[in-house]
């Protein structure tokens, strides 16, 4: 509820900003916050999933960009449909990038998507005749009779609807089959290969998904501005910005690089103000990643849960009901036992955390008929027998402990 | 192409070879010992180079001398970077969070060079910079040969350091097995700070070669940083001959490519030579059981 309370609160505050926004400037601001947040949460499909940092994906907001723009000049499509075209441009470009970097794990993986990077920016600056090289390519704008205020507040709505839909597939994904898997990889991917999560093939699709939102929030960009340059699109620091973003809200989070985009982005904005067109910038940015990875690799998000959690009241491990009440508790839902209930659910290693302490503590005790033949190590937390018999068997979406 | 360029790029490839050989095996010497990916390894070579160059503005000495303090300088560092910075993180997301901690070094590096020397283009001008040596026909500037020198020098150094010395062995047996490193007795904590120290003194050594002919500027490690880790990679991480040997290869090549396709092409074949290496090979072309996992 409170939850649901939360969202509504920033759903007002995201659709009420441009007509509270005080002038064009802050307004723009917003529009660069949003993109920030957009891009950090399309990394967040890749990262957050699979613990696979990458630093290059800029990469594709730029090639998200340039396709868009150059669809525009050369085959003359209407802007839109060049965007959504852009997008799928990205998407059979990640396919084999992807192949040949998800080939190799870790250390390599980064090295090949700061790479992919250096490889286009030196491509697009030398083919000057079709990119426009270091003068840049000038995207025509969508909405040409509209007046500046007016094409900022369409396009603030535009990129709030893009990290809408990048939002409702990242909880579908963090919900399904597919987002336990590919947690399952994050957390040990040689034992979730073992238990045949298709580790291939599910790093391979959330990289695809990854960089072809990364591309559409490139090609919005492209219509919203206008002016694209080889070094602003395939910079390393707009993907270390999508990094430190994303690590700084929390990648495990659904909101954590909205969170850190609005941190960063609006820092990034005021140092752009303050100092101008110094080094400040980087040495600010450099010193916050450095905290955030050293101190607060988990994110702000989880930080703050625990500073509550500190803060409300303690756990205990004393059980504040006796076995017998237990018991009668146990005997009163085993009928009731449906698919869905979570507490019949076999605890993943990989689940919510949430979902684990839950179903420890309610089911945990001398349930009558339990006994020693499911429970591994730590395998104290299942129902009683006869629910384990109800509960239809279930897909294996983790590690578990017992097989 | 006529012999002679042909024969002119392929001198300047080697010699370009040689720093690019000594650079790699700083990067490869950080992966070795801590499972690190460097990112900040070129910064420091712009800041070795930053660094000549204010010592020959202040001294009006050789840039070579400056070598007396950096190299240990930056020794140090290094061992400091990895007590203190390295051994923070996670052992679980070590690899992944290191390129992430390093590369705020490097930007932390970027920044500060450009704020205490402003992002002005520099070069050092020395007597010798004009000068040239004639070599079967082909002109080789003399800075470029002093700067493979120094290079070769220095691997040669390194090679035998890491093959006969006691605590070579001690190193080399920290790389290739932590617990039985430790088993038999040797400090691996400390073998490993004073590993990551010896690499980046070849950042040291690297940019004071790089300083005597080279235009230098803050951003200048971003083009360094790419292709040194196509080497690394192309010659199998951890593997400080395969880098040797893919540094040459690649540094030649670069250089030859050069002529029909202009300098910013022919600096894709590191790229190409990545990604035609992770399809084919994506341990590496010398890169033995430690590649294999990375």
């Amino acid at each position: 509820m409170a939850r649901l309370a939360a969202l509504v609160v920033l759903a007002v505050v995201v659709l009420a900003f441009p007509t509270a926004a005080p002038n064009a400037y802050i307004l723009s601001a917003g529009i660069v916050v949003l993109s920030y947040a957009c891009t950090a949460t399309a990394w967040n499909f890749m990262g957050g999933f699979t613990g696979y940092v990458s630093l290059g994906h800029a990469a594709f907001f730029g090639l998200g960009a340039y396709g868009t723009g150059l669809l525009i000049r050369d085959l003359g499509l209407p802007s839109f449909v060049a965007w959504l075209a852009a997008g799928a441009i990205v998407l059979l470009v990640t396919i084999p990038v992807g192949i040949a970097a998800l080939r190799v794990r870790g250390a390599s993986f980064v090295i090949v998507s700061i790479s992919f990077v250096l490889i286009l920016l030196l491509v697009f600056q030398a083919w000057g005749t079709f990119t426009g090289g270091s003068d840049g390519l000038v995207v025509p704008r969508p909405f040409p009779d509209m007046l500046r205020p007016e094409h900022h507040r369409t396009f603030f709505y535009l990129f709030a609807a893009l990290l809408a839909v990048m939002l409702v597939a990242w909880w579908a994904i963090d919900r399904s089959r597919f987002g336990t898997g590919l947690k399952a990889v994050r957390e040990d991917e040689d034992k979730a290969q073992a238990l045949g999560v298709p580790t291939r093939n599910y790093k391979l699709v959330a990289y695809v998904v990854s960089a072809t939102f990364t591309g559409l929030a490139g090609g919005m960009y492209a219509l919203w501005f206008g002016d694209l340059d080889p070094i602003f699109q395939f910079s390393i620091m707009l993907g270390a910005y999508m990094v430190l973003m994303a690590l700084l809200g929390g990648v495990r989070h659904l909101f954590g690089p909205l969170l850190g985009a609005v941190i960063v982005g609006t820092g990034l904005e005021y140092f752009k103000l303050e100092f101008g067109d110094t080094q400040f910038h980087l040495v600010a940015t450099a010193l916050l990643l450095g905290v955030v990875v050293l101190f607060m690799p988990d994110g702000i998000i989880p930080a703050a849960q625990a500073l509550v959690k500190r803060f409300g009241p303690q756990d205990s491990s004393i059980r504040e009901m006796t076995a017998a009440e237990l018991l009668e508790r146990n005997r009163a839902a085993a009928p009731a036992t449906t698919e869905g209930d979570p507490t019949a659910e076999p605890t993943t290693a990989v689940g919510q955390e949430g979902r684990h302490a839950e179903g420890e503590t309610t089911t945990e005790g001398p349930g009558e008929g339990e006994g020693p033949r499911r429970g591994g190590p730590g395998g104290s937390s299942r129902g009683t027998s006869e629910r384990m018999e109800d509960a239809a068997p279930r897909p294996r979406t983790g590690p578990e402990e017992d097989r | 192409m006529t012999g002679t360029l042909l024969f002119q790029s392929l001198v300047l490839g080697v010699l370009l070879g040689g720093l690019y050989a000594l650079l790699a095996a700083g990067l490869t010497l950080y992966f070795g010992v801590m499972r690190v990916v460097m990112i900040a390894h070129s910064a420091f070579l712009i800041l070795a180079a930053y660094l000549a160059w204010f010592f020959n503005q202040q001294t009006g000495m050789d840039p070579l001398l400056s070598l007396v303090i950096t190299v240990p300088l930056f020794f140090l560092v290094g061992v400091g970077m990895q007590r203190l910075l390295i051994t923070r993180l996670r052992a679980a997301t070590l690899t992944m969070m290191s390129v992430l901690l390093t590369f705020a070094v490097a930007l932390f590096i970027e920044g500060m060079i450009g704020f205490v020397w402003s992002g002005t283009q520099r070069r050092i001008q020395l007597p010798y910079s004009g000068a040239s040596i004639e070599f079967f026909g082909a002109r080789i500037a003399v800075v470029k040969l002093v700067a493979f020198g120094l290079a070769a020098l220095s691997l040669a150094l390194l090679y035998l350091l890491m093959k006969h010395s006691r605590f070579g062995q001690a190193l080399r047996a920290t790389i290739q097995h932590r617990e039985a490193a430790q088993l038999v007795g040797i400090k691996t904590d400390r073998v490993a700070g004073y590993g990551f120290g010896l690499g980046l003194a070849t950042a040291a050594i690297g940019g004071t070669a790089l300083s005597l002919d080279a235009t230098i500027y803050p951003s200048l490690h971003w083009h360094w940083i790419g292709p040194l880790m196509a080497i690394i990679v192309v010659g199998g991480l951890g593997s400080i001959p395969g880098a040797a040997i893919a540094a040459m290869v690649l540094g030649i090549g670069q250089s030859l490519l050069q002529v029909p396709l202009g300098t910013t092409w022919a600096q894709t074949i590191f790229y190409v030579a990545l990604f035609a290496t992770l399809m084919l090979r994506p341990q590496g072309f010398f890169g033995g059981r430690l590649a294999q996992r990375f």
